[in-house]
């Protein structure tokens, strides 16, 4: 404290040297798992339903696309298969026509943020005559975020793709009408991506003005970013 | 009477001729020349051609008091039948699954309540269910027993609305009344079991917030005859009407292929004769031990579907009436101080209980970096499904709802077209969706 009363001394704590490397941060410091865990939540998780464990599925699937498919990874009771980008509309129409996974139930995209393959985008197909569950990835990279559109094999995955672009960037080659869903055209960045600040761009969107006879605001959150509104 | 004119001006009430309120003139010329013209008034009619026959465009939404919500409908018309349509959502965006990143899995909680708000304890469970699953948390009985009973509750509140808002797009306005006055009994049931009427919240990571006491029970078994005894005479108005079945019959047809294909879910899938509902198919909570049927139809229409959907309602009572018999006592959160909160009375009284609540609160479940996983549930629109990726700390990494009412969007764009505009409510109410789930 630098204003001390006149005459007194700095009466400020000294901080030990060791005391100051220990911060607490039990918030953002991720946890890996413990020893034995992930084997323990793979095999005895009591959500895991018997619809999403396909062994004879995938077994199948590494017979016919063997190469063009990564590993694949198995964590409470479900599967998922990593396929190569060039081979995901050859996997998905086999998977349609021969093994019976005639809807697509959802498709989701994460920002893995790292080097290499930064997104992935996840295929969540189930077989309605048969009563399975299979998750399929596509991972890309980030200068070159561009997946083969299952459009022609799914149709429900029209407006997904199309959330899928608007959301992350990533685009679709072959969808028939590639657009952003959910924000205006005008909007120019992908939310989701993990560079995209939870609290806007200030610029970004043209926003309600603060009075009723105000200009357009285009900063969401302005005494956040230290720019009180005007009174 | 007789028309007055300039030559017979008609005379004020009770005025004799001589006096000086003789005439009651009121504009007497302007009247007449007003009459007049109207006699020899011409019409010029310029015709581009066959209005009938005229294209134009139309724009139903955004805000539009049949459209269920903040949606834009683009919808270019040849005379009555709708050519194409193109739907604009994203009215209701929020933003919820980025905020989802930054916050724990208990605080993220209330955005759910406020996704499908038409059955907010739904949506709570689903989430729950999910982030369980990926943590590896297992529920004590009661409180799954006491999750079905409200998750059911919910369907009937999402499809009482559904009903209501349906038959009033269509004409009857006084079915939105009365489903409405049952909604409020739910309400008012949530507002005793879990403290709020709309945004419960009441789901915890691990069980529930706070038990149900015997009163809550009572007034679920009591909303659950008086349900059922109001529904007979809500069948007997609209199951037979004239009305409704021509309104209905043959409208926004789906085939069982396209249906698939188009992805639709939910009582629009089993209207069409798709056998698929996540509460047999992939039984969660306690559907494997309650007995009920799934209402299915094979004809596809809007009808169907109105059938569908009052069948799942009287279901809903019946699972429900069994999950209050067989409700057992017992602790309604896991015990495990990693998976859930401690009770309040620990917390008061004893140092670990205090601790562990604070940490919970603070860093919340943590399930280890490289888990994901999904789970869906049955929800009344559809398919509710939130796949979570975690990456070890006590916020997902990822958070993707699966939100039925967008796909079933994506269905009511193809109906659409094809269609005439006096079909678009109708068919708007047979698909049901509610923005705040499609555009999360």
């Amino acid at each position: 404290m630098k204003d001390t009363p006149h005459g007194a001394a700095d009466t400020t704590p000294q901080v030990h040297a060791d005391q100051q490397k220990q911060t607490l941060k039990f918030f953002f410091t991720p946890r890996d798992a413990l020893a034995g865990e992930m084997e323990k939540l793979r095999r005895e998780n009591p959500h895991a339903k018997d619809t999403t464990y396909v062994p004879d599925l995938v077994d199948a699937l590494k017979a016919r696309f063997g190469e063009a498919l990564g590993e694949v990874a198995l964590y409470a009771g479900e599967h998922t298969v990593y396929v190569d980008r060039a081979a995901i509309v050859d996997v998905c129409r086999f998977l349609r026509e021969e093994a019976g996974f005639d809807y697509l139930c959802d498709m989701a995209t994460v920002d893995r943020f790292t080097e290499e393959d930064r997104f992935e985008v996840v295929y969540n197909l189930v077989s309605i005559p048969h009563r399975k569950r299979l998750r399929l990835k596509v991972r890309v990279d980030e200068e070159d975020p561009v997946v083969p559109s299952i459009t022609p094999v799914y149709r429900a995955a029209n407006w997904h793709e199309r959330e899928a672009w608007d959301m992350m960037g990533i685009r679709f080659e072959g969808h028939p009408d590639l657009r952003r869903i959910f924000l205006p055209e005008d909007f120019e960045y992908h939310p989701l991506r993990k560079d995209f600040p939870v609290l806007g761009i200030p610029g970004s969107l043209p926003l309600p003005p603060q009075q009723a006879d105000g200009d357009l605001v285009y900063d969401p959150f302005p005494r956040a970013h230290g720019d009180l509104p005007e009174d | 009477m007789a028309v007055p004119t300039a030559a017979s001006p008609q005379r004020a009430h009770g005025a004799e001729p001589g006096s000086d309120r003789d005439v009651f003139t009121f504009w007497p010329r302007h009247n007449a020349a007003l009459y007049e013209a109207l006699e020899n008034k011409h019409v010029h009619v310029e015709l581009d051609g066959d209005p009938l026959e005229s294209r134009m465009v139309l724009n139903l939404g955004p805000q539009h008091p049949a459209t269920h919500g903040v949606i834009r409908f683009v919808l270019r018309l040849d005379g009555e039948n709708i050519e194409s349509c193109l739907l604009d959502i994203g009215y209701l965006h929020r933003g919820i699954e980025k905020l989802a990143e930054v916050k724990t899995y208990q605080e993220w909680m209330p955005y759910t309540d406020r996704t499908d708000y038409l059955q907010p304890y739904a949506n709570n469970v689903a989430f729950c269910l999910a982030v369980e699953k990926v943590a590896g948390i297992e529920v004590p009985e009661r409180a799954q027993w006491i999750r079905t009973m409200m998750c059911e509750l919910a369907r009937i509140q999402a499809h009482l609305l559904w009903l209501g808002t349906m038959v009033m797009d269509a004409g009857a306005l006084s079915v939105f009344l009365w489903t409405f006055k049952y909604r409020e009994e739910i309400y008012d049931i949530m507002d005793v079991v879990t403290g709020a009427r709309l945004t419960v919240s009441h789901c915890r990571i691990g069980g529930l917030a706070s038990d149900v006491g015997p009163d809550g029970l009572a007034m679920i078994r009591k909303f659950c005859d008086d349900l059922e005894a109001q529904m007979r005479d809500w069948k007997k108005l609209l199951d037979r009407n004239r009305i409704w079945l021509d309104r209905n019959i043959g409208i926004g047809t789906i085939t069982p292929e396209e249906a698939v294909e188009l992805g639709f879910t939910g009582p629009n899938l089993r209207g069409s004769g798709i056998p698929y509902d996540i509460r047999i198919v992939e039984p969660y909570l306690k559907y494997d031990e309650v007995e009920f049927d799934v209402p299915m139809r094979t004809e596809g229409d809007s009808l169907a579907r109105y059938f569908v959907r009052v069948e799942e309602m009287e279901q809903s009572i019946r699972i429900i009436r069994q999950c209050l018999d067989r409700l057992p006592e017992g602790p309604i959160r896991a015990d495990n101080a990693k998976a859930a909160f401690p009770s309040k009375d620990e917390v008061y009284y004893s140092m670990e209980g205090m601790i562990h609540d604070f940490l919970m609160t603070d860093v919340g479940v943590a399930p280890p970096k490289g888990a994901e996983s999904y789970h869906a549930i049955e929800a009344a629109k559809g398919e509710l499904g939130f796949y979570v990726v975690a990456d070890g700390t006590g916020a997902p990494w990822r958070l993707k709802m699966n939100a039925p009412s967008f796909k079933n969007l994506q269905g009511l764009e193809y109906l659409m077209e094809g269609a005439m505009v006096a079909d678009t409510v109708v068919l708007i109410g047979s698909v049901d969706p509610v923005m705040g789930d499609a555009d999360k």
